[in-house]
């Protein structure tokens, strides 16, 4: 490697630019025309940012690299000086944050629309809620993981908190609660390995793991793997962690649904190959994350298809999708991996459609229970194609996306000789249509049996559906289908990831 | 003495078991096939257990159908453990950080 130690211009920008945009919208406070100028013009740089922005570190305090000889280095070169504190932007990065940036556009611009109180502080909300997913995405080091995983629950917790209602504010309250226990035990999983290899950055510690006879310290690395594997639970959403993250999805707004579950998908994809890259080799942790994203996938499915409310519906299958992602990266493989971060970003395009047109009967002025609303294809004919695109995508229908990346998995997990976690997969795709199809039937295609007076009621109850939901649901749904057709679009931005971690995980 | 319950009376039974209240329901049709769902998942699960050996993944299929055929339906009893109360999900936590610790522990 000839490329020499530079900083990157565009991560500390990737991150600065949310933070100065949080504090600038909480001055304006109720300044609502500045706020969307503000919020939209910030949110369009930072997605022009991600997709020019050239690829490398940005590092904050460096160190001679360990080599695999146990030898040190002092040549200044990328792979001679270990950045200690270092951030990451590859391929992988610029695709999911790029994802991030176009769905923070469509957010910003929706909410800045619809909502009238405390809307300073809730974009705020927002904006940091995008800083530290990106974070997290682009972490080499155990310091930033840790933060940014604290933070990110944080502001989950401030987020749902900020809709409103006292149900979100109990899921925030709840969700905080945990966050103390899981952070205690990120914070102790860290502190373990630190203490066996003595590196706090991840690809140092993993060379010195290689290079060290650690045999009589596995034991310690075990519970290390442990503390880190609840932390991904926490901050994912997994089981048995499901219900409280159900009912932040269920409870927040839509909108802020599409932004959270993001930011829950990128966790997963972030740690998950952390603890892969670091806890890869060991006996049963593969297995045991395997496990978990099975069960994850299981009840999440199950508990969708008891649910009468379209929102809590699609919050059960963020759930229930989120085991889909762990699951490729959980099977170690490079078509595993490939299908686990593909199936991240085919998620939160799909589900994004899904809770769009969530928020979409909800301006109705009826709710979102099947119980209530009916007849909403006569009333909002494209609403309906919508949701029957974003239902075909999440079940894993061709040409959408979803098929894509869940026949990668499904493919992964019968080369791994895996045939049973294939016959999970298919059978969440199956589950996912009834669900979303017993919602969908119950609130478009059955015919509105409620009297004339009380839908006279309900359309004074109805605010107007901002035109902008529309076209991010039309680009949204063009990308579905692109992705659909030409799947190495995606693809080709995470080989890379995939190789480096099964091949040479010491390289971010 | 032996049950003098016909299959009828049994299928019966079993369908009324989902809902204490009106036979039917928007919601029925979820928990119909949310039953079948966690039958057919519980099982595979329990066939992971070939990874380890295979007569242990036999053994644990059968003992799967055996005992959903006996607590059958599971599936109010898996809506009630899915609370999020704070209570219900730390008992969960600590069963499952008990297990994934006991799981790895076992691979030293």
């Amino acid at each position: 490697m000839t490329e020499t130690v530079t900083n990157l211009w565009s991560i500390p920008l990737l991150l600065i630019i949310p933070i100065l945009t949080a504090i600038v919208v909480n001055f304006l406070y109720g300044k609502v025309k500045a706020i969307r100028v503000v919020a939209i013009l910030s949110s369009l740089a930072l997605f022009a940012i991600a997709v020019i922005s050239p690829y490398g570190y940005h590092w904050f305090t460096g160190q001679p690299a360990v080599l695999l000889n146990g030898g040190y280095t002092y040549s200044v070169q990328i792979f001679a000086w270990r950045l200690s504190l270092e951030l990451y932007f590859g391929y992988m990065q610029q695709i999911m944050i790029a994802v991030m940036s176009l769905l923070l556009i469509f957010v910003v611009a929706i909410s800045t629309k619809v909502m009238s109180k405390n809307m300073g502080t809730y974009i705020g909300l927002i904006f940091l809620i995008y800083m530290s997913s990106a974070a997290i995405i682009m972490v080499n080091d155990f310091y930033h993981l840790w933060i940014a995983v604290e933070i990110g629950s944080l502001l989950v917790a401030g987020l749902v908190a900020a809709s409103g209602e006292s149900i979100s504010q109990k899921a925030a309250l709840k969700y905080t609660f945990f966050s103390a226990i899981s952070g205690a035990g990120l914070a102790i999983a860290l502190a373990l390995i630190l203490g066996i290899t003595g590196y706090p950055n991840v690809s140092d510690a993993i060379v010195s793991m290689h290079i060290n006879n650690i045999q009589g310290m596995q034991g310690i690395l075990y519970v290390a793997f442990g503390f880190l594997v609840l932390s991904w639970i926490y901050a994912g959403g997994l089981a048995p962690i499901h219900p409280l993250k159900s009912d932040v999805y269920g409870a927040s707004f839509p909108h802020a649904t599409v932004m959270l579950q993001t930011q829950s998908k990128l966790m997963l994809v972030a740690i998950g190959l952390i603890i892969l890259r670091v806890f890869g080799t060991l006996p049963f942790a593969k297995e045991v994350m395997l496990g978990i994203s099975v069960i994850t996938m299981m009840v999440g499915v199950v508990m969708a298809l008891l649910q009468t409310d379209f929102r809590w519906t699609l919050a059960y299958l963020i759930i229930s999708h989120s085991g889909l992602v762990t699951v490729g990266i959980s099977l170690g493989t490079i078509s595993g991996i490939i299908g686990g971060m593909f199936q991240a970003i085919n998620d939160v395009l799909y589900m994004s459609i899904l809770l769009l047109c969530c928020e979409a009967i909800y301006y109705y002025g009826k709710g979102t229970s099947i119980k209530s609303v009916s007849g909403m294809a006569k009333k909002a004919p494209w609403l309906a194609f919508a949701a029957v695109v974003g239902a075909f995508a999440a079940s894993g229908i061709p040409p959408f996306n979803g098929f894509q990346s869940e026949i990668i998995l499904i493919q992964a997990s019968l080369a791994s000789g895996l045939p049973e976690v294939a016959v999970v997969i298919l059978m969440v795709s199956v589950t996912t249509f009834i669900a979303l199809f017993k919602s969908i039937y119950c609130i478009f295609l059955k015919a509105d049996s409620t009297p004339e007076t009380e839908q006279a009621q309900s359309r004074q109850g109805s605010i107007p559906v901002p035109k902008v939901l529309y076209l991010s649901l039309g680009v949204l749904i063009v990308l579905v289908v692109l992705i659909g057709v030409y799947p190495q679009l995606a693809t080709d931005f995470l080989n890379d990831a995939a190789i480096k971690v099964v091949s040479m995980p010491w390289v971010p | 003495m032996g049950s003098i319950d016909s299959l009828y009376d049994k299928v019966k039974r079993y369908l009324l078991g989902f809902n204490r209240g009106k036979a039917y329901s928007s919601s029925m049709s979820g928990y119909m096939s949310g039953e079948l769902q966690t039958l057919v998942f519980i099982m595979v699960l329990a066939a992971f257990f070939r990874l380890f050996t295979i007569p242990l993944g036999i053994v644990l299929v059968i003992g799967v159908v055996a005992a959903f055929l006996y607590f059958t339906p599971i599936i109010v009893a898996m809506e009630r453990e899915n609370s999020s109360d704070l209570n219900r999900v730390l008992f969960w936590v600590v069963i499952y950080f008990a297990v994934i610790m006991a799981i790895t522990l076992w691979g030293l």
